[in-house]
Formats: C-alpha cells, structure tokens, sequence
C-alpha cells in the first residue's frame, strides 16, 4: 500500500472579526484510506494575542495514513469558534482544504464561511450573540446539499502541511 | 562516514542551524531554551538536545531585535518519518520586580525538505484561568507558566488551554536527509517524465 504522511501545523487565523479565537480541526478520508497513526482530529488553544491582529494556535498534527487507491483523497476541515470573557462560545467559521497532492512543504490558506440566519435570528444575534450552526457538519467537506444554504465570509486560516509520500512510483502514481 | 547502504532500514536527517533573533515588542531583555521533541522511533545519533542561550539585550535601533546567533546541530535516525522531530523554543525575562518570567513557548517541526529554511515561530504565554488568579500570580510575580514546555509540541488537551501570543522567533535550518528515497519515501515531488527503475522491472515481468 501506499503511504502518506501529513506533518505540520494549523498555524492560526486571521481576519476574522473579533480575536480570541480557537479551532476545531478534523482529516476526512475516504474509505480506501487507513489510519495508521496519529491523531486525525483536535482543538486548539485560545489565543488571545497582544500586538497582533492574528490568533496564532500552532497546534502540531502529525499523522500516517495507507492508502489502496486515490479517491477520497484527505482533506481537513475546520471550524473557528470565538471564545468571550465569559467564556462563552460561538462559532465564527467553517471550512475546508485538501490536502495538496504534491509531497513537499505547502504553505495553506483555508477560506471559511457562516451560515446566515433567518432576519429575526440576525437580529437576536446582535443583542445576545450566538450563530447559526450546521446541524450536520459533514456538509464543509461535501458538496451535496450547500445549495440550500446562504452563507457570509468570515477569515483565514493558515495551514503549513509537510508531506510525505511512499511507494507511489511503486504503482506508477505520479505526484 | 560510513559507505554506501545498499539495503538501508533506516534513514537519517541532519539539521543545522541556529536561533537567530526574536522580535517582542514588549520586553527588555530575554533569554531561549530549546530542545529537541521526537517520536518513539526516532533516535538522536548526534548533537545536543537541549540548551540554553545567552541573556541578550534588545537593539537600541528601530529593528528592536533581540539577537541570539545560538548554534543548532543534531543528528537523528528513524524508521517512520510519524513523530518527525519538532524543536520547542521557551523564551524568558526579568519582570520589573527581577522575577524570571517565562515570555513565550513556540513549537515548530524540523523542515522535511532539503536545503535551507528560515522559520519564523510565533510565541505565546499561557493565560491565568481566573481574575482572581491573575491578581495574585501579579502580586507574588509566578505568572502562569507549563510544568513542562513540551505540552506545546503536542495536540492533546491543547483545547483547555488560553494563551497570549506577544513575540515571533526565528529560526533557521539547514536539513539534510539520507537514504529516505531508498526507504521509498518522497520529500520533494517525483520527476514525471523519467521513469523509477522499479516501474521498468514490473513492466517486463
């Protein structure tokens, strides 16, 4: 079997509207791919920075997966949730990135999105915050039912992802 | 050196470098510690895995750098590139009272790509979880600090954490690998157009 390595960090995010900010991360593989090792999901620090409109999370991943075929190739998906004094949360961000299919060290920016809410909603929002959220989150990572949703733009989040493949030439996989 | 391995089972990766500044906008005077965070199959052959740096001043210029110049070198053996070696970086400093107080952990993994890198590690400094908390570590000067540095290198129980990030480290490596090609791993992406010798073999079986 093939194998793929995926080394790196989930550096931070920026540009969002208010700091204080933590991510729930996640890998989703198809079903040829095997976990061999390492864990494929966490949740990184708050991050409150002093000069710096940028939460740096810095949270290492490092897993190991086999694989018998190329569908369902990785990809990670994200949420940015902001924490308040309170220690409160609500969720700022979806969204998700493939894993690059090129071994070597990548630099990433992952763009997300939050599902807007009905006007009254939007309203309640303002005076007592909280966000609408997906009842069911498999829906970052498929594209199957987005069309029923309206979404705004949130910020970025930043990846650097070191990867490393084996035994592909073995089958003639060219990346 | 030892000769050419025909049948290699293990590969090795030499990084070179150093600690070469950091940028705080904060403080005054500070000093690192380093050390080396790797997986159960990773072996250090040669090389220090830990030190401590000098107490450098900031620059009295508009860069406000403080400068360590401070040498890395180590040697590692593995079969399994999970657990890929990551250095953690703690940096700490005099408060107004003279107390030591840490000023920022940072964790970064050790470039897997041949050639030179220029890392630049973001610092932070875990958070008091109480006001009241807060007031009495300010008045006793022990600030919130991590028993032991290496939490930073790892995921786990990272989400119960708030931190302070305030500084950046940078780091530069040179990186070497041997006989990861042989072991069959790619680092850098394969030439297309030549065909692996392995490829050739099967096609005529």
């Amino acid at each position: 079997m093939a194998e793929v390595h995926i080394i790196g960090q989930v550096v931070g995010g920026s540009e969002f509207p208010n700091q204080s900010l933590f991510c729930k991360w996640g890998i989703h593989a198809g079903g040829a791919w095997k976990l061999i090792a390492g864990t494929k999901e966490g949740q990184t620090q708050v991050d409150i920075p002093e000069n710096e409109d940028f939460a740096y999370w810095s949270h290492p991943i490092d897993v190991h997966y086999a694989t018998k075929g190329l569908q369902g190739w990785p990809r990670i998906h994200l949420q940015v949730w902001h924490q308040d004094s309170f220690g409160r949360n609500e969720l700022y961000g979806y969204g998700f990135i493939h894993v690059p299919t090129s071994p070597g060290c990548h630099t990433l920016e992952c763009v997300t999105w939050k599902p807007n809410g009905t006007f009254q909603e939007e309203l309640m929002q303002r005076f007592v915050g909280g966000c609408p959220q997906l009842k069911n989150p498999d829906l970052v990572y498929s594209g199957a039912d987005r069309y029923k949703l309206h979404t705004t733009a949130m910020g970025k989040v930043h990846l650097k992802l070191n990867l490393v493949f084996r035994n592909f030439d073995k089958y003639g996989v060219e990346c | 050196m030892t000769g050419i391995i025909p049948n290699p089972s293990v590969f090795l990766v030499m990084a070179s470098g150093q600690i070469e500044s950091a940028v705080f906008p904060d403080f005054e005077e500070l000093y690192c510690k380093f050390s080396f965070v790797h997986g159960q199959d990773w072996v250090v052959t040669s090389g220090l895995e830990e030190g401590i740096s000098q107490i450098t001043r900031k620059s009295r210029d508009e860069r406000q750098l403080f400068v360590w110049n401070f040498p890395l070198e180590i040697t590692y053996k593995s079969t399994n590139p999970y657990g890929w070696p990551q250095i953690v970086v703690s940096c700490y400093g005099p408060d107004m009272f003279g107390n030591d107080v840490v000023r920022g952990y940072g964790a970064v993994h050790v470039p897997m790509v041949p050639g030179h890198h220029t890392l630049d590690v973001p610092m932070f400094v875990p958070l008091s979880t109480s006001k009241l908390q807060k007031f009495t570590s300010w008045l006793l000067g022990r600030r919130p600090e991590f028993v032991d540095p290496k939490v930073v290198a790892q995921g786990e129980g990272r989400d119960v954490t708030r931190v302070r990030s305030q500084g950046h480290v940078k780091i530069s490596f040179n990186v070497v690998t041997r006989d990861m090609k042989k072991l069959g791993y790619d680092v850098i992406p394969s030439d297309v157009t030549s065909i692996p010798a392995g490829t050739a073999t099967s096609v005529v079986n």
